[in-house]
C-alpha cells in the first residue's frame, strides 16, 4: 500500500459529499428494491428468532419472578379491572340497550380485552428502541425486533388473560360456540394492525420525544371514540356509519361478534379488517424502514 | 473527486447491497455456497465508505419545530451541523491479517469499527463481510441484570448468532474459565463488576468469532484476570480469520498486529506494515508536538 500525504482540510465538507444526490429511480427498480428490503428482513427474522424468543422469555420471567402470585397477576389484574368497569358502567348505562348487567359485562370484556392489548402494545413499542439503546449501540441487531418483542409479550398476556376471563364469565352466560374458532384469525389480524402502529410509534418517538406525551392522551380519546363501553346504537342509526371511520372499530367488532354475540363474523368484516391491518402494517413498516439507519444516531 | 462520483453507491438501500443483507446471520460457508462466491481471501471489503454524522444541536428535537419547519417550508436547521466522520475509505482485509487502527482522538477509528460491525450503516459506499463478526467494542452488550448468569450466556450467544444448542454446549467451558460456576443461577445484578467483566469476556471469546473487532477493552479486572485474559485473547486471535483492533497503545499494536491503518479526520493516511506506519505516525506526532 502506498503512503499518502496528509490531505488538506476540506473547507466545505457538504459540498464534496452532497447527501442524497442520486437520480430518481424508475418504478421497476423501486419495486425490486422494496422486494429486496422485505426479503432481507424475512431472512433476519429467521436468523434472529432465538433473540426474539429470549427477549420475550426474559421479559415474562423478570416481570413475575418476585411476586407471590406470579403469572396469576396477568389474569387477576384484568379480571379486577373488568369487574370494576362492569360495575360502574352497567350502572351508568342502565337505561341503554337490551343487555342485562351480566350480558353487559361480557360485552365490555369482549371489546376491552383486545383494546388493552392494542394500547399497551403501542405504548410499550413506543419506548422499546430507547430502552434498548445499550444493545443497539453496541452490537448489530435488526431494530424491529424490539417493537416486535413488545407486541408478542402483550399478545401472550392477552391470550392467557382472555382465556382465564372467559372461563370466569362462563357461569355468567358467556356462550361457548364454534365461533370461537374464529378467534385466532381475529387475533392475528389485530396483531398485524398493532404491529404496524407500534413500528410507526417507535420510530416517531425516537425522533420526537414529545410524541409519548401525546400518545397517552390520544389513546384515551381513541378508546372512548370506539364502541367498547357503549354499543354502536348509542348513536342514531343515520349517524352510525361514523364508527367505521375508526380503524380500530372493525377489530373490536370482530371480537364482540365472536365472544358476546357468539356467532361467526360476516365475511366482509374479516375483509375490512384484513385490508386495514395490511395497510396499517405497510404504513408503519415504511415509516420505520425509511428512518431505520438514522435511529442509532438519535438514541 | 471524479472517481468517487463514479463509484459511489448508495448503500443506504440494502436492496442494492445484497452482500450486507446476508453476511451476518448466515454462516460463512452457507453464504458462499448460496452466492457462489469465489473466496479470494478477503474477509472484509470496504469500497468508498463514507459516513455522515448528523450532530443535532438539540438532541431532542421537538414535534413543534418539525411541524413549523414543514409549514414554513424551511429546511431543518439540524441538517447544517452534519460532518463526515469517515470519508471515502476503501480497504480489503484478508484472511489471517491482524490489523490495528491508529490515529488521534476523533480520527474515526471506533466509527470505522462500528461500521464493520454493522452498528452504523455507511451513508455511502459498499461493505462486504464474509464471516461472523464478534464485536468486543463494549463488553457486556446485551446483558440483562435481572436474569441469571446462565440465561445471559444464552441471550448473548443468540445475539452473536449462535444457536441455543451450541451455547448450551459451550456454557460449561465458559463457567470453567471464569471460575464463577457457583454463581450461574444468580441474577447478574448481584455480580461484582470484576465478575461481570470476566463473564462478558469469556462469552465474547468463546463464541468462536471469525472476525474479531476489539476496541481497547482489556484494562479492568485484577492482575490474574489480565494475565489470563491476555493468554486467551491471543488464542482467539490465532483462531479468528481476521482481527481488527483499535488502540492507542503502540506497544500493543507492535506486539500483536502485522498491519496498521492510520486514520486522520476520517481518512486513511497510511496503510502498511506495522513498523513502517507506526514509525511514521510517531514522527508525525512528535513533529506536531514540537511544532515543526
Amino acid at each position: 500500500m502506498p503512503m499518502v500525504e496528509l490531505p488538506p482540510q476540506i473547507e466545505d465538507e457538504t459540498a464534496v459529499f452532497p447527501a442524497g444526490a442520486r437520480p430518481h429511480p424508475a418504478l421497476a427498480e423501486r419495486l425490486s428494491a422494496i422486494k429486496a428490503v422485505v426479503s432481507r428482513d424475512i431472512d433476519e427474522f429467521h436468523a434472529y428468532k432465538a433473540v426474539i424468543g429470549n427477549l420475550v422469555a426474559q421479559e415474562l420471567q423478570v416481570r413475575y419472578q418476585r411476586s407471590m402470585l406470579g403469572f396469576l397477576w396477568t389474569l387477576v389484574n384484568p379480571a379486577l379491572m373488568m369487574g370494576t368497569q362492569a360495575l360502574v358502567f352497567s350502572r351508568l348505562f342502565r337505561g341503554m340497550g337490551d343487555m342485562g348487567p351480566w350480558q353487559y359485562t361480557i360485552f365490555l370484556f369482549s371489546g376491552a380485552m383486545p383494546w388493552t392489548f392494542l394500547s399497551t402494545s403501542i405504548t410499550d413499542s413506543t419506548t422499546s428502541l430507547i430502552h434498548n439503546e445499550g444493545l443497539i449501540r453496541k452490537i448489530y441487531v435488526p431494530k424491529w425486533i424490539f417493537p416486535l418483542a413488545r407486541v408478542l409479550i402483550q399478545g401472550i398476556t392477552f391470550m392467557l388473560s382472555m382465556a382465564a376471563l372467559f372461563f370466569m364469565l362462563w357461569p355468567l352466560g358467556a356462550t361457548i360456540s364454534t365461533s370461537l374458532f374464529a378467534l385466532p384469525l381475529a387475533f392475528i389480524l389485530l396483531g398485524i394492525f398493532t404491529m404496524g402502529l407500534g413500528l410507526a410509534a417507535a420510530t416517531i418517538h425516537t425522533f420526537f420525544r414529545d410524541f409519548g406525551h401525546f400518545l397517552n392522551v390520544g389513546l384515551q380519546a381513541w378508546y372512548f371514540l370506539t364502541p367498547i363501553i357503549y354499543k354502536a346504537d348509542f348513536l342514531p342509526a343515520e349517524e352510525r356509519w361514523k364508527f367505521w371511520l375508526n380503524p380500530a372499530y372493525p377489530f373490536v367488532r370482530l371480537f364482540q361478534t365472536i365472544i358476546q354475540e357468539a356467532r361467526w363474523p360476516e365475511l366482509w368484516l374479516f375483509g375490512v379488517a384484513t385490508l386495514i391491518a395490511t395497510a396499517t402494517f405497510a404504513f408503519g413498516y415504511a415509516i420505520f424502514k425509511s428512518q431505520e439507519q438514522k435511529i442509532v444516531f438519535r438514541l | 473527486m471524479s472517481t468517487l462520483e463514479q463509484t459511489r453507491i448508495d448503500s443506504g438501500h440494502p436492496a442494492r447491497n445484497p452482500a450486507i443483507a446476508v453476511s451476518r446471520p448466515i454462516s460463512n460457508t452457507e453464504f458462499n455456497s448460496q452466492h457462489n462466491i469465489d473466496l479470494d481471501d478477503n474477509v472484509v471489503c470496504l469500497k468508498n465508505i463514507s459516513l455522515k454524522f448528523i450532530s443535532y444541536k438539540d438532541t431532542h428535537p421537538s414535534l413543534k419545530q418539525a411541524v413549523l419547519n414543514l409549514i414554513l417550508r424551511r429546511k431543518s436547521p439540524a441538517q447544517d451541523n452534519s460532518f463526515w466522520a469517515l470519508r471515502d475509505i476503501s480497504l480489503n482485509i484478508r484472511k489471517g491479517e491482524r490489523v490495528a487502527l491508529i490515529g488521534n482522538n476523533g480520527a474515526g477509528k471506533s466509527t470505522l469499527l462500528k461500521v464493520i460491525a454493522r452498528i452504523y450503516e455507511p451513508s455511502q459506499g459498499e461493505i462486504t463481510i464474509h464471516g461472523r463478526v464478534a464485536p468486543m467494542i463494549e463488553m457486556g452488550a446485551g446483558f440483562h441484570p435481572e436474569l441469571t448468569g446462565q440465561r445471559n450466556i444464552m441471550l448473548n450467544g443468540a445475539l452473536m448468532g449462535m444457536s441455543a444448542a451450541t451455547m448450551k454446549m459451550k456454557s460449561p467451558a465458559i463457567w470453567n474459565w471464569t471460575g464463577l460456576g457457583e454463581f450461574a443461577e444468580l441474577p447478574l445484578k448481584y455480580y461484582s463488576s470484576g465478575m461481570f467483566q470476566r463473564l462478558a469476556f469469556a462469552i465474547a471469546t468463546e463464541v468462536e468469532p471469525e472476525i474479531l473487532l476489539v476496541d481497547e477493552s482489556l484494562n479492568a479486572g485484577d492482575a490474574t484476570f489480565v494475565e489470563k485474559a491476555k493468554a486467551r485473547i491471543l488464542e482467539v486471535f490465532d483462531r479468528a480469520k481476521a482481527v481488527i483492533i483499535v488502540s492507542h497503545d503502540l506497544s500493543i499494536v507492535r506486539e500483536l498486529c502485522d498491519r496498521v491503518i492510520w486514520l486522520e479526520r476520517g481518512q486513511v493516511i497510511a496503510d502498511g506494515p506495522t513498523q513502517e506506519v507506526v514509525d511514521r505516525y510517531i514522527a508525525r506526532v512528535h513533529q506536531q508536538a514540537t511544532g515543526h
